[in-house]
């Protein structure tokens, strides 16, 4: 279908839409002129995206600028949030919902998001005041919703909501992994295109301005993907496309260590900008130590570390031992070179000593630290702890040269976290700020898969492109996120042997 | 249509002027320290309101989501409900609310079902557009172009002022200028080119911080071939016009409130307002002091009354519907006070008359005619289901004893009901029995024959004179004061079934009927039955000079 023809069936009466939109084939493009229209349409009520990621709110946000009120753009779980918040009291939750959600990790949103599905469900009238609100709803990246959150969809749906919904199948990395939930979730897919009018965008607007032959093999990727077959390399390489060999030799598992290093590391410093994508935490983080550091990484959206310290800062608070034991937990969690047996061994000692020996230089230095901790044995104590860390670390202390923190901005948000009252509201505001400040990709970044989605860029490497992408729907969907980032250039590092049985190199 | 009512400065029109401050359509209501309870400021006023809204109204639009309540049919309540169960859509209802603040600021808000906060924006309550009628002699706000008027809603026409202005700004003023003034304004722009003023000056309309040019616009009506505001019609005709433009809006469900809605129409014109009013989509609230306008509120309408405590509450139609037809006036009192029948307003009248040393209705209190005991039940059981404060004073038919008891247990002193006797009993039977004969005669009514008759059928005998009907009962082995007392009350014991209807209208002729009451009373006093029977009047007394504020008395001031 064209783009036009899209376009039309979006402004169209019809109460349901549904776009299968590929990777980089002006979705956003096509959601935003649909929201600008009817933004300025003489209509009652606002228009509301629902996204999943607050990047892809960011991007929203940046493409329907100057609509003032009349969009609004959210998370499907912030909605959730906030109308569980208003009617927390027969929901049986605490007053601040989004706190205890965000403790209660994965789990706790998905909590919410069930007993609000729930309730709108029951109380249709609730539904219908949210529908004269938002009279259209866009919901991006309906893949990544799960079964409540399309609950909470349908019931708006229901009451009145014109729906338009985008989605691509081969991008749901969000939702469960094993292939009973994935046959679940595309059960769902195919009734929903039943429901209402269905459309395929199929132009690789992404890689208009790079390489279109690119663009186009990823879609014919796309295609083999979504069809249980092996992504097909061709011999005559499409221009951008790019395979190197090269075999990681580290021992240790989450190490990398290259027999053919050279080429990667053309590619990786060669260019003035670089996207490293790789499927675990781990292995992103020993990329970035195999770059000594030239190439960071990209913190995205969570904060895992930072969540697990404000359960502790907020539970134990008063306790200078669980305070101190939860500080180097999150310092060995955010960056090297600060552990149990460099650091934390000692800190935990002066804590229980109180501090009594006179001691120089390192010692000094983490006896500061626990001083600070047990003057105020809380967020606070642990924020000015974490302050004089960072200052021993910048001036390079005796004993804190070798620490570097990796995930900067997640270790500032916990130096500032003694600003707040308490850690939960901070870790509840610096989310907020999070979600309205997206920040920049930087030129040479190593991201995960999961954290890329979303992102685009002009040049994007893979890698280990091997094994660890099986031949089930979870891996298609995650290998089909990796190759459709980057515009001009895509490098794959494969291994000479026992590669990913997705890919077949001619 | 809620017809507020009550006796004076009860606070009728206060509750009137808490709506319109809380549908205040624009943010530049000012409140007052005479608006807080006893002139203190430090204690803030809240104004709260349940309200269902329709969809125009846009409350869902405002900044922040605002979230909707259940309605139970008695108040807003958080929706709850097992898991899985679908509960009935019902009309979400917004509590919204205005508090005066310590800083004498209103603020507009709209309590959200979690209890947070938010603001109630003036875009919200001006789409509300509450129709206020006050009792201003000058009020015509609702036929002028006003921000959120009537009128303002009734065009819908954003743009309006702005073109309106333009073409204002157009309007060559100066040519209308004599040849000197035309000269001075030359020079005065010469003069200020040579200063490195502005230069080129001419005259036009200019907005300044004075009313907007939407409130000089108003509708005007041809009369006599002439184009005359209709805000100079008369009063009863620019409320209705009003009304009139507030009901064309489209889809308008507008609340209106009316002060004293009988001011300046007439009889015909109020009962076919009534009429309008009580066929209207949006809430209506007036208030009255028009027997003729109670009398005509129907089935749709509800009556609330505003007691002497500032209670307010409801009187449901049927069961005071026979009062409300037949003496409006109870529901326009500040206390009522409901005699069974005649002898029982006669007595009160007496009685009161002597302890308020006047007219008691000088005191907003009412004497009312309830015209039976079951009558007066319902009526003073729907007082006292109301929380309302009144009074009642009745005879004791041995019948419905539980609900009088109940309604004893509720109302206190201010409800007399004699022991196990009618009124004339109790009375007559504190009268000496020297003075019979004298309680007997009524000459100026010409009613002593009329009596004597009564006693001597219900004897048997022909002769009406005192030795005959004396010789009787002592025959009959009966006192006078029991005759006298089974002819005053009506007594049909004994009566053949000829006579029956004969004997009960004796009692027409003793104190059932206009005034008779007042003559039993003036005796009970005159004729020493006073001091037997003050002990169990005097309460009531009391109770009732307690309900308007008076002290006191220990007997009747002669």
């Amino acid at each position: 279908m064209s783009d036009d023809d899209v376009a039309r069936l979006l402004r169209s009466d019809a109460p349901l839409v549904v776009i299968e939109a590929p990777a980089g084939c002006g979705k956003t493009y096509q959601g935003a002129g649909y929201a600008k229209d009817c933004a300025t349409a003489e209509q009652r009520g606002r228009l509301l995206v629902l996204a999943h990621t607050h990047a892809a709110c960011g991007v929203f946000r940046e493409r329907t600028r100057g609509t003032g009120s009349k969009v609004e753009i959210k998370t499907v779980a912030s909605l959730a949030v906030e109308i569980a918040s208003a009617y927390h009291i027969p929901l049986e939750l605490p007053h601040q919902v989004e706190a205890w959600a965000r403790m209660g990790g994965e789990g706790g949103f998905d909590a919410v998001a069930q007993k609000c599905a729930n309730f709108l469900t029951r109380h249709r009238m609730i539904a219908c005041a949210l529908a004269r609100r938002y009279p259209v709803v866009i919901c991006d990246e309906h893949q990544d919703c799960t079964a409540d959150q399309h609950a909470i969809l349908m019931a708006l749906h229901a009451s009145g909501v014109k729906l338009r919904v985008f989605t691509d199948p081969l991008q749901r990395i969000y939702t469960g992994k094993t292939s009973k939930e994935a046959k679940t979730d595309a059960a769902r897919w195919e009734a929903l295109k039943a429901q209402g009018a269905h459309a395929v965008l199929d132009f690789p607007h992404r890689w208009r301005t790079g390489s279109l032959e690119l663009g186009k093999w990823v879609l014919e990727a796309r295609a083999a993907l979504l069809n249980g077959q092996p992504v097909v390399i061709p011999a005559k390489r499409p221009v951008g496309l790019n395979v190197i060999v090269a075999n990681n030799q580290a021992k240790a598992r989450a190490q990398l260590q290259l027999d053919n290093r050279k080429p990667v590391d053309h590619v990786m410093m060669g260019g003035d900008q670089i996207l490293v994508l790789t499927a675990s935490n781990e292995m992103a983080d020993a990329i970035t130590a195999f770059t000594n550091r030239r190439v960071g990484v990209w913190e995205g959206h969570t904060r895992d570390a930072l969540t697990a310290l404000v359960d502790v800062l907020q539970s134990k608070n008063g306790d200078a031992e669980a305070v101190a034991g939860a500080l180097v937990a999150f310092v060995g969690g955010v960056g090297v070179g600060f552990s149990m047996s460099t650091h934390g061994t000692r800190l935990m000692e002066e804590i229980k000593d109180g501090c009594c020996k006179p001691t120089k230089g390192k010692p000094a230095c983490i006896q500061d630290m626990a001083k600070a901790i047990l003057a105020e044995p809380n967020h606070v104590g642990a924020s000015k702890a974490l302050k004089l860390l960072k200052d021993f670390i910048e001036q390079k202390q005796n004993g804190f040269d070798t620490v570097k923190i990796d995930y900067r901005a997640e270790f500032g948000e916990a130096v500032r976290l003694g600003a707040f009252p308490t850690p939960e509201d901070g870790l509840g505001e610096m989310m907020r700020r999070r979600a309205h400040f997206r920040r920049a990709l930087p030129d040479r970044v190593v991201s995960t898969i999961h954290k890329a989605k979303g992102l685009e860029c002009r040049n994007a490497m893979l890698i280990p492109c091997d094994s660890g992408f099986g031949n089930t729907y979870y891996s298609r969907c995650r290998l089909y996120v990796a190759l459709s980032r980057a515009s001009d250039t895509l490098t794959l590092v494969v291994p000479s042997s026992g590669g990913s049985p997705l890919l077949k190199i001619e | 249509m809620n017809v507020i009512l009550g006796g004076g400065d009860m606070g009728k029109t206060t509750i009137l002027d808490a709506l319109a401050l809380l549908f205040s359509p624009t943010n530049g209501t000012t409140v007052s320290e005479t608006d807080y309870w006893q002139r203190d400021t430090d204690q803030e006023f809240v104004i709260e309101a349940t309200v269902s809204l329709p969809e125009s109204a846009g409350i869902e639009n405002q900044r922040r989501m605002a979230y909707p309540w259940h309605w139970d049919d008695k108040q807003a309540v958080l929706p709850t409900g097992a898991d899985g169960e679908e509960v009935e859509v019902g009309a979400p209802v917004y509590v919204i609310r205005v508090r005066g603040t310590t800083d004498l600021e209103p603020s507009w808000e709209v309590v959200q079902p979690d209890g947070v906060i938010d603001h109630l924006s003036v875009g919200v309550r001006r789409q509300i557009g509450l129709v206020r009628l006050s009792s201003d002699e000058r009020n015509d706000r609702d036929l002028r172009l006003v921000y959120g008027s009537a009128l303002d809603r009734l065009l819908a026409d954003q743009g309006f002022r702005a073109r309106i202005g333009k073409e204002m700004a157009k309007v060559p003023l100066d040519k209308e200028l004599g040849q000197e003034s035309r000269k001075a304004l030359t020079s005065l722009s010469d003069k200020m080119g040579k200063n490195r003023l502005p230069t080129g000056l001419t005259l036009g309309l200019t907005s300044g911080q004075g009313p907007s040019i939407g409130s000089l616009i108003g509708l005007l009506a041809q009369h006599q071939g002439k184009d005359i505001p209709l805000s100079s019609w008369g009063a009863g005709t620019r409320r209705m016009a009003a009304l009139e433009v507030a009901s064309t809006t489209a889809g308008n469900a507008s609340p209106t409130t009316i002060d004293e809605i009988e001011r300046g129409l007439e009889p015909y014109r109020l009962r076919k307002l009534i009429g309008i009013l009580e066929s209207t989509k949006g809430q209506v609230f007036l208030t009255t002091h028009s027997a003729v306008a109670i009398a005509c509120v129907g089935q749709q309408g509800h009556l609330w009354y505003l007691d002497g405590k500032g209670n307010i509450g409801h009187l449901p139609a049927a069961k005071i519907e026979v009062q409300q037809r037949r003496d409006p006036e109870t529901f326009l009192a500040k206390l009522a006070v409901v005699g069974e029948g005649k002898t029982e307003v006669g007595l009160l009248n007496f009685l009161l008359g002597k302890a308020f040393n006047g007219n008691p209705l000088d005191e907003g209190v009412r004497i009312c005619d309830g015209q039976g005991s079951s009558a007066v039940l319902d009526l003073l059981e729907t007082f006292a289901e109301a929380n309302l404060e009144c009074a009642g004073l009745v005879d004791d038919e041995g019948e419905k004893l539980g609900r009088w008891k109940a309604l004893k247990a509720t109302m206190g002193d201010r409800l007399l009901q004699w022991p196990k006797v009618a009124t004339e009993g109790f009375i007559i039977t504190a009268i000496p029995d020297e003075k019979l004969e004298e309680l007997v005669e009524n000459d100026e009514e010409g009613l002593t024959g009329y009596r004597m008759r009564s006693l001597a059928e219900r004897l048997g005998i022909e002769a009406k004179d005192w030795s005959s009907i004396k010789a009787a009962l002592t025959a009959k082995q009966k006192s006078l004061k029991a005759l006298i007392i089974e002819a005053a009350t009506g007594a049909t014991d004994g009566a053949s079934d000829k006579d029956k209807k004969a004997w009960k209208k004796h009692a027409q002729n003793w104190f059932k009927r206009d005034g008779g009451g007042e003559e039993l009373a003036a005796k009970m006093v005159s004729l020493g039955a006073w001091p037997k029977v003050k002990d169990t009047i005097l309460p009531l007394i009391n109770a009732i000079l307690a309900a308007v504020d008076r002290s006191s008395i220990t007997g009747l001031p002669t």
